[in-house]
């Protein structure tokens, strides 16, 4: 076998998180985030841990929402505000891909580091994890667009599901599920919030949330 | 021998393989588009003219397209193709072909200074700029190649077993490099989005505006040159996508045209569909695929410990 | 060693006789150039023959029983030596028809009589055994090239750069007196031999003091300000002893005192590495946003050291780590180019002497076309450019070669060495396409094209021994780069005097690697003279129109369209933000019968802007505050006299 499909899907995550850094525009980052909703999804289905019927239902219902329905949401809460698609970068995109390639050495050092029992099976997963927390945390930093720093938060939460997946807890995918749902229910939220920022401020640029301080 | 003749079936063929990206941009064009042989008849056409030369230019003009051919020619013979032995192969043999195409680069832009267009030097300065970083990404790539083979020689990572024992050592890894290299591709061989080379205004050329008083037999120099350059990268990149031997000579051969041809065939597809990019976007384009290789680096370095 | 120091002796007598003779201006130029050239080759000769066939030689000389001057040369002293008088050599010859009307006759004959001091003592410098004998020889060289620098003293420029390169040269003089002076008080010896011996801590700190100290002669990033300033002052037979062998002097010794020193830690490497990187990074960036041709060249010296020593910190980390294969690569090539850059970097500034010579400017926007008026000239410089450029078949791609091949051993390794190997490659890969396009620059714009002004038109190339000297050197860049061997077996024999182990090197691979750069060079000549003959072929019996350049449909075409040099390098510049600020002045085009405008330029060199802010000004704002002391009135004066002995019976 040439391709490990762990590894390639944890790959395709990681080659995701690159373009991320790079992406200037919102669509382009709500379509990087479906594929690594997607990905990042499927990944439980080929770890080997207690694939049951039930669990494979949780899979691929986690799989719609995240690869459908919260990139979908995005997208229709975007057009429905007719918002600006730049993502007015704090820090510049050839700045970001060098910061994001720091930034994935350093995860790759940290998880060689922790060395989990449970992730020695997938080298690649730790580290995944480990970049998608810290990329949402640059997503989040580094541009100014609410958008993408919602976007940002929902790529952390890819990277706990990611380390979640190598626990073979049980009970797991409840707890997953009900994260999930919290997501969802989040990005319906900022979808309402965002409208509002849109009216009162006529942009959702979160630097002007600034003027609201006393 | 049979090495020698690969290299001149290449060299013959390379102009049919760019043709193949006409057509598909013809395609998705809604058009018939050129023949399939049209490159042949445009050099043939190109050898039996005469040229006309600027009164501002001296010798390096006239030395610009035998430079870029010659390297062009020369890199083509370090090349594995379809894996069999290249004509030549030694030890550092990638550096010195990386910095041949550094020459041929070299005397490019040295003859697009010597018209005194302005069109041309703007051609120039950004064929200066771009591959700056393609170089770095190609190093990278060497580096990638290092850390599998601990070799830094064209026959080990493309030869016989070699690419099929780069996947077995770094599968994953792998992808990124071919997407590396695919970017690299257009950058370097001035295709979209970084360059157009079927575009009408010269301030948005690269490539094609630095060649713009070139005519006759020196322009048939450049554009086989070309031709070759495009089929090295696609040579790479068509051996990493098949890395299989099938034992059997002819039936390699086959395959190997067919893959590069689908190269050539993705290429155009990328073109019909991309649009160009703005010049200042483009360092950032070739900046991620150096970061990809980087990527791929670091991550090999998870599997091979 | 007795050749050695007859050889100095001549080249002394060089300047002596020429500033005795003086009357006669002929006269005494000539007697400069032949003794300077012929101690020169003297000096090339005899110490190519003592590193050829090993011969190391002791010489110490005692001054009234309190110092002892020693000096030694070992593969490492003979390596320097033969670029230095190589180098001398050629420039001595080149400085005949360039000092040709220059000046006045006391100026020209004080300048061989510096010029042969500095040949003197940098000649000494690399052959010192202790000490003394060094930092003696060191503070001469830099006295001799500080006259030399100002040899122009009419000109406030180059006073100033010459009193830039004063302070400069001596405040790195007081690093090394630091580091020197810790050496001396742990061994209690002014010899070199005992510093192997002291504990790792203190050799770690030795070595940072004096890396500073001969940083700033090399001209290491943040300590090169002086050159770009200095180079272009000083005449161009100057500028290029001075970029190819007088800053190399910091090279050796950085080599000389890591060799002393026995340091195995592998920070002492990533230390010149980083140095390395950074120098090499960003001289060629700044070199690429200059648009003086000899400040171009200043800064691409900077760069030139900086791959020197990203090959020496690759060397050294293969010490450290046991890695002989790295090391032996790194480190020769390295070595090899000290030689190089010596050749081109020479050949390159007389080449800019020359136009400089003849159109009386260095601004290359001034320029253009010359290719076509000096066709010797511009051919050697496009061959130098190729060379540093990095680009086969010449010899920058030697030692580049050899460094990318010592960091790829080192990133099969692990860890720093890894680490060390990948910063290495990239930052190598990067600077060779920054190098290209900055050479593009100064081709495209100076030497092609249409004159821009009026000084780049109807030009001529007389000057023999200008020519001379300038077809040799690209010669020589062509012989080193197409038959490396013998010059590099002399690097190893460099190498092997670093206090390696030489039987853990195998040898073997080197042989190899250098007939492959022939082959490779051969097989690119063969299928270069192939398509050529099918380019004549192709183009007998043709018909050869001459037209004007196409004009995209412009049909007014003037020479003021042309690319300039900012517009060339202005996007390249972008990518390094505000490591390399430009700085831009251009008022906008107003009203309906818009004012004539203009659009300058420049680039600020951050390093030089940092050190004001950050040293010259608060040393200024110290000094102001201590005015008082100097009152004016002698009795005040007397009585500091009276204050310091009396000081000095007390504590002395």
């Amino acid at each position: 076998m040439i391709l490990h499909p762990v590894d390639t899907l944890l790959s395709l995550v990681l080659l995701s998180i690159l373009f991320s850094y790079g992406a200037g525009r919102v669509p382009i980052l709500i379509k990087l985030l479906a594929f690594q909703g997607i990905v990042v999804s499927l990944v439980p289905l080929f770890t080997g841990h207690d694939m049951e019927g039930g669990s494979t239902v949780f899979t691929i219902i986690t799989l719609a929402i995240r690869g459908i329905i919260i990139p979908l949401s995005i997208h229709l809460a975007i057009k429905k505000v007719a918002i600006q698609r730049e993502l007015s970068a704090i820090v510049g995109y050839k700045a970001s891909i060098i910061c994001g390639l720091v930034l994935i050495v350093a995860a790759t050092a940290i998880s060689s580091h922790l060395n989990l029992a449970a992730v020695s099976n997938f080298r690649l997963l730790f580290p995944a994890a480990i970049s998608l927390l810290v990329t949402g945390m640059f997503l989040l930093m580094a541009r100014r667009n609410a958008i993408a720093m919602v976007i940002g938060y929902i790529m952390m939460e890819n990277g706990i599901y990611l380390m979640g997946s190598t626990f073979s807890v049980r009970a797991r995918h409840i707890v997953e599920f009900g994260i999930l749902l919290d997501v969802l229910a989040g990005v319906m939220i900022m979808a309402i919030i965002l409208q509002n920022i849109k009216q009162t401020f006529d942009d959702v640029d979160t630097a002007h949330l600034r003027t609201l301080k006393e | 021998m049979e090495s020698i003749l690969l290299w001149l079936a290449a060299i013959l063929i390379a102009p049919f393989f760019s043709a193949l990206i006409l057509k598909v941009k013809a395609f998705f064009g809604g058009k018939k588009g050129p023949p399939l042989l049209i490159n042949y008849y445009t050099l043939i056409k190109l050898f039996k003219k005469g040229s006309v030369y600027s009164n501002s230019t001296t010798f390096v003009f006239k030395l610009g397209p035998i430079v870029s051919c010659c390297t062009a020619l020369t890199v083509l013979l370090f090349l594995p193709i379809a894996g069999f032995d290249p004509v030549f192969s030694f030890k550092g043999d990638v550096i010195l072909v990386l910095y041949l195409l550094g020459l041929g680069r070299f005397f490019t832009i040295a003859a697009a200074m010597d018209t005194a267009s302005p069109f041309e030097g703007m051609g120039a300065a950004r064929e200066a700029y771009f591959p700056i970083l393609c170089e770095a990404a190609m190093f990278m790539i060497l580096i990638f190649f290092y850390r599998i083979t601990g070799m830094v020689q064209l026959s080990a990572f493309f030869a016989g077993a070699g690419t099929a024992g780069l996947w077995q050592a770094a599968g994953a890894p792998l992808i990124f490099i071919v997407i590396a290299l695919f970017i690299i591709l257009l950058t370097e061989n001035s295709r979209v989005p970084v360059d157009d080379p079927a575009t009408h205004l010269e301030l948005t050329m690269i490539h094609e505006v630095m060649v713009l008083d070139h005519s006759g037999p020196d322009f048939a120099l450049i554009e086989l040159g070309s031709f070759c350059k495009l089929f090295f990268y696609s040579a790479i990149i068509s051996r990493l996508a098949f890395p299989f031997d099938t034992g059997i000579a002819g039936y390699n051969l086959g395959i190997f045209a067919l893959v590069t041809g689908c190269v050539y065939l993705v290429v155009g597809v990328t073109e019909s569909v991309i649009a160009r990019y703005r010049m200042d976007k483009v360092p950032q384009f070739v900046l991620t695929s150096f970061a990809l290789a980087f990527f791929a680096t670091i991550i090999t370095m998870e599997f091979i410990k | 060693m007795s050749q050695f120091f007859l050889a100095v002796i001549t080249i002394l007598c060089g300047g002596l006789f020429s500033l005795v003779l003086t009357g006669n201006k002929t006269l005494s130029r000539s007697i400069g150039v032949i003794l300077i050239s012929a101690g020169s080759l003297w000096g090339l000769l005899s110490s190519a023959t003592s590193l050829m066939t090993g011969g190391e030689g002791v010489a110490a000389f005692s001054f009234l029983n309190v110092f002892e001057f020693v000096f030694r040369m070992d593969g490492l002293s003979a390596f320097f030596l033969m670029a230095i008088f190589l180098v001398c050599l050629v420039a001595a010859i080149y400085s005949y028809h360039y000092m040709d009307g220059h000046g006045s006759a006391l100026g020209t004959a004080a300048n061989y009589f510096f010029f042969s001091v500095l040949a003197a003592s940098m000649a000494l410098v690399v052959t010192a055994g202790n000490m003394i004998s060094f930092l003696i020889s060191w503070e001469i060289m830099s006295l001799s090239s500080f006259f030399l620098v100002i040899y122009n003293y009419q000109s406030e420029e180059s006073r100033k750069a010459g009193f830039m390169y004063f302070v400069f040269s001596h405040v790195g003089v007081v690093f090394l007196f630091a580091g020197f002076g810790l050496m001396y008080g742990v061994t209690g010896t002014f010899g070199f031999d005992a510093a192997g011996a002291m504990p790792e801590g203190i050799k770690l700190a030795v070595f940072i003091l004096t890396f500073i100290g001969f940083g700033s002669k090399a001209g290491v990033f943040p300590f090169h300000v002086w050159l770009p300033h200095a180079h272009p002052a000083a005449p161009s037979h100057i500028s290029a002893v001075m970029s190819g062998c007088m800053i190399k002097t910091g090279i050796y010794g950085i080599f000389r005192v890591y060799t002393l020193l026995g340091l195995t830690t592998p920070a002492a490497g990533y230390l010149v590495l980083i140095a390395g990187i950074v120098s090499g990074i960003l001289g060629v960036a700044y070199a690429l946003g200059q648009n003086d041709i000899k400040r171009m060249l200043a800064y691409s010296s900077i760069e030139n050291i900086g791959i020197i020593l990203i090959g020496t910190g690759v060397g050294m980390t293969g010490v450290a780590t046991g890695n002989s294969l790295m090391a032996a690569l790194g480190f020769a090539g390295g070595m090899l180019h000290v030689l190089n850059h010596a050749v081109f970097k020479s050949l390159l500034f007389m080449g800019a002497g020359m136009v400089l010579h003849k159109t009386g400017t260095r601004s290359i926007d001034a320029l253009g076309g010359l290719l076509k008026s000096m066709k010797i000239t511009g051919t050697a410089f496009i061959v130098g450019s190729l060379a540093i450029s990095g680009l086969p078949p010449f010899n920058g791609f030697v030692s580049e070669f050899f460094i990318y091949l010592g960091s790829f051993n080192g990133v099969g390794l692990s860890g720093g060495a890894l680490v060390a190997g990948l910063c290495a490659i990239v930052s190598l890969a990067v600077i060779g396409g920054l190098a290209l396009a900055c050479f593009t620059k100064i081709i495209g714009i100076a030497f092609q094209g249409e004159p821009r002004t009026d000084a780049a038109v109807d030009k001529n190339e007389k000057g023999a021994t200008m020519l001379l000297s300038m077809v040799a050197l690209a010669l020589a860049c062509a012989v080193i780069g197409i038959f490396p061997a013998a010059f590099l077996n002399m690097a190893l024999m460099a190498v092997g005097s670093l206090g390696l182990n030489m039987a853990d090197i195998p040898l073997a691979p080197f042989g190899e690697l250098t007939s492959n750069i022939t082959f490779g060079a051969f097989i690119f000549l063969v299928l270069f003279i192939l398509v050529a003959g099918i380019r004549a072929l192709a183009y007998r019996g043709k018909p050869l129109a001459k037209s004007g350049t196409w004009g995209c449909g412009f049909t007014q075409p003037t020479v003021k369209m042309q690319y300039t040099g900012a517009s060339y390098s202005g996007s390249i510049l972008e990518l390094f933000g505000p490591a390399v600020p430009v700085a831009e002045d251009h008022p906008p085009i107003q009203g309906r019968f818009p004012e004539k405008t203009y659009y300058k330029s420049q680039v600020n060199d951050v390093a030089e802007e940092q050190m004001n802010r950050r040293v010259v000004n608060p040393v200024l704002f110290f000094f102001d505050r201590l005015r008082w002391i100097q009152h004016g009135d002698t009795h005040l004066y007397i009585g500091y006299i009276l204050l310091a002995i009396v000081l000095l019976l007390f504590f002395v």
